[in-house]
């Protein structure tokens, strides 16, 4: 579904822009980035929806087990569900949009760093608005300026590239925050579900 | 010194909930030993499952005392040792009984000499274990649920309704596993509004209000 949603918002741009080649270019990176992490939105979602309504999550938060842990595993399949796809289809996107082959390697680099932060920003955040109904709209306005930064440094990475200029900081600034994300996320995603189931 | 069988499973004293500074239930006063069953009794509203949530570690203690083997209940303390069964059954509805029995062994750990085969032979869902729980009755989805307190090694059973949806066979299953755990010295809380028959001796009762 999120495949599908990527797929039809980067195929309409050269419709909408006209299919100039100069355009597309400067702009494909910037594009599939944004499609890829609108798309990861949808699902972002749905990580816990059916695991609180069936209530598995609370057999989850009372197994004798660390919960942090067991949720950074939900976190990883969560990504290997909807963000590798994604992942898989971006040279498909970026090549419809004429980025240019030396390119797509920096690109493939920003999402594999991206989307990962995404998952556990996200996380952190349905876990927060879990026990709230329709929460979408709430997560969205939330996750927004924390997916800011991460779309300014790997934009900004697949520019420097796109110019011929070092792009390794952009990129290395991004997996900084990746290895943050992934020690934090997971406890701050456990503590926000606690809370959020005690009420 | 108090020997050990004298040291109570759980002990609350002047236990009670708020919700947005409204009293839910409380104060409550109640001991449960190892061996010991008792029933929750109050009606609609009166914070029966509240108070199991609350015994289970998902809410919070607001005031009042509650004690876990005679030292202040914390939340590792018992985990693993406490079995949850509430409203909503806590299984994936795409995935089988045994499937669903495997991930609650995997999570708790599963009794010597039990698996999840003979389990679901004993609720009555042989020839149910690979079917998706999506297509089970009410009634058989309960039982794959009620699978998870023989397969499992917890001491207190929290059970609230475990008597919705069941028919007498059904009902009667569910006594004689409390009977069960009851004689092997487990500890059982169950809040029911049906009349509920227990021939290993009289229940305790807690009410949840006077």
């Amino acid at each position: 579904m999120p495949v599908l949603y990527a797929l039809i918002v980067a195929t309409l741009f050269p419709f909408a822009l006209g299919p100039e080649d100069a355009l597309l270019q400067r702009i494909a990176g910037g594009v599939v980035l944004v499609t890829v992490l609108l798309a990861m939105l949808l699902a972002l979602d749905a990580m816990f929806r059916s695991d609180i309504e069936d209530g598995s999550l609370e057999q989850l938060v009372l197994a004798p087990q660390p919960l942090a842990l067991m949720l950074g595993m939900k976190i990883l399949a969560h990504w290997f569900t909807t963000a590798l796809p994604l992942i898989v289809i971006a040279p498909l996107l970026a090549g419809m949009l004429h980025l240019p082959v030396q390119v797509m390697g920096v690109l493939m680099l920003a999402l594999l760093l991206a989307t990962p932060m995404l998952s556990l920003l996200g996380a952190v955040l349905v876990a927060l608005t879990a026990g709230t109904r329709r929460s979408g709209m709430l997560l969205a306005l939330m996750l927004l300026p924390l997916c800011v930064p991460v779309v300014i440094f790997a934009a900004g990475a697949v520019a420097a590239a796109q110019q011929g200029l070092p792009w390794v900081a952009p990129i290395a600034w991004l997996g900084a925050a990746l290895v943050l994300a992934l020690v934090l996320a997971p406890l701050a995603c456990a503590a926000a579900l606690r809370i959020a189931l005690d009420a | 010194m108090t020997s050990a069988h004298a040291i109570p499973l759980l002990q609350a004293r002047g236990l009670s909930f708020l919700r947005a500074d409204e009293p839910v239930f409380g104060p409550l006063d109640f001991t449960l030993h190892p061996g010991e069953l008792a029933l929750v009794e109050g009606d609609n509203g009166s914070g029966k499952t509240t108070l199991l949530r609350q015994l289970a570690g998902l809410l919070h203690v607001d005031e009042g005392e509650l004690q876990w083997r005679g030292q202040p209940w914390n939340r590792d303390a018992c985990a693993g040792e406490v079995l949850f069964l509430g409203h909503q059954l806590g299984l994936k509805m795409d995935m089988s009984p045994r499937e669903n029995l495997h991930i609650a062994a995997g999570l708790h750990g599963a009794r010597d000499g039990r698996d999840a085969a003979s389990v679901l032979a004993e609720v009555g869902l042989a020839g149910y274990e690979d079917e998706p729980v999506r297509r089970l009755s009410a009634g058989q989805k309960k039982r794959a649920a009620l699978a998870r307190l023989l397969l499992l090694p917890a001491v207190l059973w929290l059970l609230d309704e475990p008597y919705a949806n069941l028919d007498r066979a059904g009902i009667a299953l569910v006594n004689r596993l409390l009977e069960a755990h009851v004689a092997g010295r487990g500890a059982a809380l169950v809040t029911s509004h049906g009349a509920v028959s227990f021939h290993g001796g009289e229940p305790k009762r807690i009410r949840m209000h006077d």
